[in-house]
């Protein structure tokens, strides 16, 4: 049940990213929500979990997108494990933290995409403007990550069953 | 100690999955999968349809509570006025544009003498580095990649993937697109370059002309990727350096991909 309500949370963010977010455009920047997504769920759920959940959204995003399948789930990847990597040595986790980790990781994500379009032969933009689009995509994400985290947070709360004690 | 290993299962399947999607992305991309990948495509097409209307109908009822507003802070007397009956002038002139902007379409089709497929927008590129957009028809329609899309206004762009019943369209917004235009009133000649947030043309220097505002950037058909005479956009600034052998010109696009919903693909032109 908390993996299908996961699997249509998902699909739902890959749709809204290819139709909704271009709307929300700051600068040639827009949210990346499956991003977003994966964050929210490496600081809640786990490493694994957002290793995996990264695969399925980034697969989504690749339907939605031209050029091979793959460049985007690869590319959520770094992300959502050195997120968990990050949060496993930290004390007293804030809206900051994860605000920082949304932006690092969708400079990492910019970083990946770009790299793997590239060794795959599809067209990449200039590295000024993809620095440029990078950075505008990172603070934004940034900025609407608390929010994120903190719907993903009480929608795992919904569907927790507490353990018989 | 169990830290640690759970440090390193996570590791391990970190690169699997790295491994795992690397070469889904290389063997995806084998000229043999573009068949597989187009149905796959297809297949989330009707889902995105569905999306982008539903956004539609978001839309239409904000602007009916913003006209709601701002009528009400225009005009006291208003106040009593039926919100149904406004909600339906609001729909009547959104339909009203829709068929001035079908209506134009329908005259850019018969005026450029070229065929053409109508289709509309079901999503756009999820990331910002591509600006591609998403259309519901495909190869059944008689959609081929490199076919040239343009809206009753102008030149969009070109399709780059199709499946079945869907097609990707990488449009002149996005930074790799390159397009050779010439300037109504100058005459000038030069390449125009796709952007995140503008289309730049670099027109090299020629004596006693220069580029103007206002002008209009229409295709030349030099090279053959477009056919030429389909309209771009206006002039909208010039920098100008005489240490530089070429102007850089800022041209408004005449179409803006955000809110285009409708396209014809022009299925009679053949890039060279």
């Amino acid at each position: 049940m908390k993996r299908l309500a996961g699997l249509c949370l998902m699909a739902a963010a890959a749709l809204a990213q290819a139709t909704w977010a271009p709307h929300l455009e700051v600068g040639g920047a827009f949210p990346n929500l499956v991003l977003l997504g994966v964050v929210a769920v490496s600081w809640t759920l786990g490493t694994r979990s957002a290793l995996v959940w990264a695969v399925i959204g980034g697969l989504l995003l690749d339907l939605t997108a031209s050029g091979a399948v793959g460049p985007h789930a690869l590319a959520l990847l770094p992300g959502a494990y050195l997120v968990g990597f990050w949060i496993r040595n930290l004390e007293h986790p804030n809206a900051l933290h994860v605000a920082l980790a949304a932006g690092a990781c969708t400079l990492l994500y910019s970083a990946v995409l770009v790299l793997t379009d590239g060794l795959l032969g599809t067209p990449v933009p200039p590295p000024s403007v993809a620095l440029e689009l990078a950075l505008a995509a990172a603070a934004y994400n940034a900025v609407l990550m608390p929010v994120a985290f903190e719907l993903v947070r009480r929608l795992l709360s919904t569907f927790h069953t507490p353990q018989p004690t | 100690m169990e830290g640690a290993r759970a440090q390193s299962r996570s590791t391990r399947l970190f690169l699997i999955l790295c491994a795992a999607t690397l070469l889904l992305a290389m063997l995806s991309q084998q000229p043999w999968a573009a068949g597989a990948r187009g149905v796959a495509r297809s297949a989330l097409a009707p889902a995105e349809g569905a999306m982008t209307s539903f956004a539609h109908q978001v839309e239409r009822v904000a602007s009916v509570f913003g006209d709601v507003s701002s009528l009400r802070a225009e005009n006291q007397r208003l106040r009593a006025a039926d919100e149904q009956l406004r909600r339906q002038i609001v729909e009547l002139n959104a339909a009203a544009k829709e068929n001035s902007a079908l209506r134009q379409a329908l005259d850019f089709e018969k005026s450029s003498g070229h065929r053409m497929v109508a289709a509309n927008v079901i999503g756009r590129g999820p990331d910002g580095f591509s600006r591609t957009m998403q259309i519901d028809r495909g190869t059944t329609d008689g959609v081929l990649p490199g076919m040239v899309v343009a809206t009753g206004a102008g030149l969009l762009g070109r399709v780059r993937e199709v499946g079945p019943h869907a097609a990707i369209v990488q449009t002149l917004g996005d930074p790799q697109s390159r397009v050779n235009v010439y300037l109504s009133a100058s005459k000038l000649a030069g390449t125009l370059s796709g952007g995140p947030t503008s289309l730049q043309l670099e027109i090299p220097h020629t004596l006693g002309v220069s580029p103007g505002n206002g002008e209009w950037a229409i295709t030349s058909g030099v090279g053959g990727s477009y056919p030429r005479g389909l309209v771009v956009g206006e002039v909208a600034s010039v920098a100008h350096r005489d240490s530089s052998t070429a102007d850089q010109v800022q041209v408004a696009w005449v179409n803006d991909p955000s809110s285009t919903t409708f396209v014809l693909v022009i299925t009679d032109f053949q890039p060279s």
